[in-house]
């Protein structure tokens, strides 16, 4: 029997007051917090006499420690990070500085060096870094500065008022797998803020509330997502050196999917790899997880891990849609920031700096907010506004038709992107239109029994134990971990489509695409049947946006709960 | 002269506590490797019996420490009449199985004698004319060699399953008993403790059982948990599950053995239709021994199984349990 | 009641721990969570001090980032927290770790010392008896449920095999709690932002360096268990099989 997690009818919340509450603990909710710091600390001293407090700004962090969730390649484009800190390279976290790159196309058995990097794709002057100890440092940065991170809280829900959001309510804890209450149970708060800052990365639970209740997409593209699954391995010394960065488009995937693998050569013989699968494909026996592990087969990959050890796993919805996506920015008692508002330039495969940027242009509104005691939609648009003059519109508008592109195929996106590189983003047609991903799930019947050119990224992955691994083991790595006795985050609104409809129709796509084996159909009296593990989930999405039926609904869980994504 | 081993065996309530043996036969082979010698000693009062058992294995003596005020047990007692007789009889090396009794007072002994205690040690390496013990560490995901650096005398417990019991060897002749009466002077034992009581536990600790049944997915239905929970109880053993199993009810949380569940290292385990996913595997890899039956060949069970059998269990459990039965008369 | 409890930071449980070079210690660059057993000594002493009143004070040795396990505890409701804080404290032994706490409360006085009952790091599950004899306290171990008695406590001591033995024992005394005596409770909003204005004392090395003194043992080297196992495959008809797998309970494994 499956019991879904649920508001709690007649809990007497505590309630506490917060000036500006940001959800999520990543690199823009953390740059944001910081940024605000920086403003009231100049205000205050230039004003002392009417100084701003900062004991109510708040950092929620669904994470047991801010920076455990946070998965990436990644490279870092300095640019953001230097306004923010200048200087911060000497003592921030950072693993080299690029100093070599190469794009290859793969296939099977061989690979073909494209004769120059495209402009795009060069790196010099960013670095590889550890997005996890990266967002570490910035969280006691935060810290340091006197603002408070309530680590282990996730926002369950928004808390609203005649149109208004008023504040965010945590997670219950306490709560056993039949929704009664344990000895332990502690409610939710009602942290009621002046302003919600929304940074939940993709896909956050809090934002997609927010789209749905005020029909927020209404006039955008749909979000498009890609899902990045990533290993981290430690290799002997000589096979990449630090700083390296390598990319690959097409094997193991066909022309038909979009997606590209990176590999970055980080310090002590650490090596990021990782496949992004555009979670728009066709065929519902895609899965991403299997995609990784054919990929390392591939002879050139295969050759540079060898003697290694897979040192850590994890997986994360990145948003592909770009600038005719993003949703609109601010609203009364809210602003979005980071991968939750999509910016992301998928040309580039980068965000963190975009994050950053977005969330210290929000920091200043913010500020001004709090001078003036005024949040409301008027006041707070001039985020968005900053937005518009800052370079985050100038990268994301040459790139706005980029991902659009590529969805009827490989050959065909490289064309436009082609196209679009010398027309300064426009291409054939101003703007691409987009359609959600899922919609691209092809039923069963209409594909081949036998996967055709695709059987290399259909069905589980077997592993070798060396070089490529089955799903459970890969997750193994992810060091995930939730208490146990707590009703199922996965919410399926209707589990009878799953029983029935699914089985036939997809084939229950979500065994494959959930890389953390949280789905399983399992053999009952009663026929195949859906089995949840909800504490296998490394919380990267995929499942609340590739579903095809869209009955799942991606809820957060006990607050601690999740991956341990230590030097990812 | 060459120098002493003592190996302090464990007594309770009158009885030896049979774990003792094995720490008397990694004892024997230290002290054969080392070329010393070892010696035994019983604490407690009336133990004449005990020490003389002792005497029947290859030790050059044992000293039966006696006094009215070491029974019961309490560290108190212990540690003032251990240190009276380690501080005469001056041994490099103490010995101890690392019991929930030693572990009361084996630190405090040490520190009486301003010294060190290598705990819950799992063997020992001969390193010149050193002896390191190895222990684990961080939850067993690593070992490690531990050396004295202080002067003797040095403490080092033995886990339970370190050495196997039934080879510490019995001597030609029965070693001869000294008997050493301690005096336990008023007010040094401060504990009072009552009778022990065995009390049916809240939560099930598997990892005090020395045999493990566990069941995973090839279980396939409910009603078969039967068939695993009889052949449980025929080897007196404990019935433990993958997370599979208690995550559909069919056995509670609390014999979830794994990375969710406990981890365990039984001196045997049994593994029925058990694929051996890492979750699970690292909760009993620890296992001294571990059959495993699954169906599937490939299994990554049997990368670790010390017997692994290839068929349904259903078809071996049934003629299994026929065979313990005659086995056991 | 005035309780002080031993908190010790150890690599969360599903931190990926890799050898440093000298090869003898893990790479600190992990992430850190409280051990287990002692949050079960924290929330007992919370609650002996919620039933008799009193005071609870956490300590604990490491670097800065060990600040974080007494930041929680105080939100969870400690009140206050000493931290003898030098990254140096992570190698001493148990002998050394139980003098260093000792000269740092030496101007204080408790009745009760609560400790996990062994780390989930070193695991010797010794610093708090060593205190106790260090202080000259009465102790007991793996402690399942402690009340007051006329001259002292009684405590309940879990034995092996199912057995528990009740203690009454004279305070002051040392306490090592057994992990699942309690439910442990979660830290709130409020808890977290009171913990910031809670005293917190800081204890250097220099400080306690007279009461201590060179490491008694040594950890020589660090490495992943290695275990070569071979597998035997039983084969032949289910009959065949039972028989000789008996065979080797009887034999090999002996526990027939």
């Amino acid at each position: 029997m499956l019991i879904f997690r649920k508001a709690l009818a007649d809990v007497d919340r505590p309630q506490m007051d917060a000036d500006v509450v940001i959800v999520g603990g990543g690199p823009a909710g953390l740059a944001c917090a910081l940024r605000l710091s920086q403003l009231i600390d100049e205000h205050n001293q230039q004003h002392p006499e009417q100084p701003l407090p900062k004991d109510n700004i708040y950092v929620l962090e669904k994470a047991r420690e801010a920076g455990q969730h946070s998965l990436s390649g990644a490279l870092l484009d300095p640019r953001s990070m230097r306004e923010l800190l200048p200087g911060f390279e000497k003592e921030a976290p950072l693993d080299a500085e690029v100093v070599k790159e190469a794009v290859y196309y793969l296939t099977e058995k061989s690979r073909f060096k494209l004769p120059i990097t495209p402009p795009p794709l060069r790196d010099h002057g960013n670095y590889v870094i550890s997005l996890n100890r990266f967002v570490k440092w910035m969280a006691e940065k935060v810290e340091a500065a006197g603002i408070t991170i309530f680590s282990g809280f996730a926002g369950s829900e928004l808390l609203l008022e005649g149109g208004r959001v008023i504040g965010v309510r945590t997670d219950d804890k306490g709560v056993d797998k039949n929704n009664e209450r344990k000895s332990n149970f502690e409610p939710g708060y009602d942290l009621r803020a002046k302003v919600v800052i929304l940074a939940e990365g993709a896909r956050g639970s809090l934002t997609k509330q927010l789209v749905a209740k005020f029909d927020l997409q209404r006039d955008r593209n749909p979000q498009t997502y890609g899902i990045g699954v990533k290993e981290l391995w430690e290799v002997p010394s000589g096979k990449i050196s630090a700083g390296e960065v390598i990319y690959t488009m097409g094997w193991p995937l066909s022309t038909r999917e979009y997606g590209g693998a990176w590999i970055y050569g980080g310090k002590d013989n650490i090596v990021s790899l990782g496949y992004v699968t555009g979670l728009d494909y066709g065929d519902p026996r895609t899965d991403p997880q299997h995609v990784l592990q054919s990929f390392k087969k591939h002879p050139f990959i295969a050759s540079l891990l060898e003697g290694g050890k897979l040192v850590r796993y994890g997986a994360k919805a990145l948003p592909y849609g770009g600038w005719y996506s993003m949703p609109p920015l601010a609203g009364d008692g809210w602003m979005i920031i980071g991968d939750s508002a999509a910016m992301l330039n998928s040309q580039r495969l980068k965000g963190i700096h975009l994050a950053i940027k977005s969330g210290m242009l929000c920091a200043e509104t913010a500020f001004a907010g709090m001078q003036k005691d005024d949040f409301s939609r008027a006041q707070l648009e001039t985020y968005p506004e900053k937005v518009n003059q800052s370079w985050i519109k100038d990268e994301l508008w040459k790139v706005r038709n980029f991902h659009q592109g590529f969805e009827h195929g490989f050959w065909g996106g490289l064309f436009h992107a082609g196209l679009q590189q010398f027309s300064g983003g426009r291409g054939l047609r101003a703007r691409y239109g987009s359609k959600a991903g899922h919609q691209s799930m092809q039923k069963l019947d209409t594909l081949p029994a036998d996967g055709g050119e695709r059987s290399q990224i259909l069905g589980e992955a077997r592993g070798d134990g060396k070089l490529t691994f089955d799903k459970l083991t890969d997750l193994y790595h992810s060091g995930t971990r939730h208490e146990e006795d707590q009703p199922s985050h996965l919410v399926i609104h209707d589990t009878n489509i799953c029983n029935t409809r699914c089985i036939t129709e997809y084939g229950n796509p979500c065994h494959n695409f959930c890389p953390a084996n949280v789905y399983e159909m399992v053999e009952t009296s009663e026929g195949k049947q859906i089995h949840l593990n909800p504490s296998n989930c490394v919380h990267c999405k995929t499942c609340d946006i590739m579903d095809p039926y869209e009955i799942i609904t991606w809820v957060p869980p006990e607050g601690g709960g999740g991956p341990n994504y230590d030097g990812m | 002269m060459a120098e002493t081993i003592l190996v302090v065996v464990e007594q309770r309530e009158g009885k030896l506590n049979r774990v003792s043996y094995e720490t008397l036969a990694g004892a024997q082979a230290i002290a054969g490797e080392m070329g010393w010698q070892l010696e035994a000693a019983v604490v407690g009062s009336g133990i004449a019996e005990i020490a003389a058992e002792i005497a029947a294995k290859k030790v050059s003596k044992v000293y039966a420490v006696e006094s009215p005020g070491l029974a019961p047990y309490t560290p108190d007692g212990f540690v003032a009449a251990l240190k009276e007789l380690i501080s005469s009889r001056r041994p490099r090396l103490v010995l101890m199985p690392h019991t929930y009794q030693v572990r009361d007072f084996a630190p405090k002994l040490a520190t009486a004698l301003a010294s060190t205690l290598i705990s819950d040690a799992t063997g020992y390496v001969k390193d010149g004319d050193r002896v390191l013990f190895t222990r684990q560490m961080f939850q067993g995901k690593f070992s490690a060699d531990v050396s004295f650096t202080g002067e003797p005398p040095y403490f080092a417990t033995f886990q339970t399953g370190s050495f196997r019991g039934d080879q510490a060897a019995a001597g030609d002749a029965p070693a001869p008993v000294e008997t050493v009466n301690v005096e336990i002077a008023d007010g040094v034992v401060r504990n009072r403790p009552e009778p022990a009581f065995k009390e049916a536990k809240q939560a099930v600790d598997l990892t005090q059982a020395p045999i493990i049944v566990a069941v995973g997915r090839g279980i396939k239905e409910q009603k078969n948990i039967e068939i695993a929970k009889q052949l449980a109880d025929l080897l007196d053993a404990e019935l433990a599950a993958s997370r599979p199993i208690c995550d559909a009810g069919w056995l509670p949380m609390d014999r979830q053995i794994g990375s969710s569940g406990q981890t365990v290292a039984p001196k045997l385990y049994l593994a029925l239709g058990i694929s051996g996913a890492i979750q699970h595997v690292v909760g009993m890899k620890g296992a001294r021994t571990i059959i495993a039956i699954n169906k599937d060949a490939d299994a990554p069970i049997f990368e670790i199984a010390d017997y692994g059998i290839v068929a349904n269990l259903f078809d071996i459990v049934p003629p299994l349990m026929e065979e313990i039965k005659k086995a056991k008369g | 009641m005035k309780i002080l409890v031993c908190v010790k930071q150890v690599p969360q449980k599903d931190a990926p721990l890799k050898l440093n070079e000298s090869g003898a210690w893990i790479r600190e660059d992990v992430s850190y969570e409280v051990n287990e057993p002692d949050a079960y000594a924290l929330e007992e002493a919370l609650r002996q001090k919620e039933k008799h009143s009193g005071e609870v004070v956490v300590i604990t040795t490491g670097p800065t980032r060990a600040q974080q396990v007494l930041r929680e505890a105080l939100a969870k409701g400690a009140d206050r927290a000493i931290h003898l804080e030098d990254p140096a404290f992570v190698g001493l032994d148990a002998f050394n770790t139980a003098k260093a706490i000792a000269a740092a409360i030496k101007d204080e006085k408790f009745d009760l010392i609560f400790t996990g009952l062994q780390s989930d790091d070193y695991g010797y599950a010794q610093t708090g008896v060593i205190l106790a004899e260090l202080l000259g306290w009465a102790h007991a171990t793996i402690i399942m449920h402690i009340e007051r008695s006329e001259t002292g406590i009684k405590v309940k001591r879990e034995l092996e095999s199912g057995y528990f033995q009740y203690v009454e024992m004279p305070l002051p005394a040392v306490l090592t709690i057994q992990s699942g005596i309690n439910k442990l409770r979660y830290a709130t909003l409020i808890g977290i932002k009171q913990a910031k204005n809670k005293p917190m004392r800081k204890v250097t090395m220099a400080e306690v360096q007279s009461a201590i003194s060179p490491n008694l043992q040594k950890i020589e080297k660090l490495y992943i268990p290695h275990k070569a196992k071979k597998t035997v495959m039983l084969e032949g008809s289910p009959a065949e099989i039972a028989k000789n797998l008996v065979e080797k309970l009887k034999n090999e494994v002996r526990v027939l």
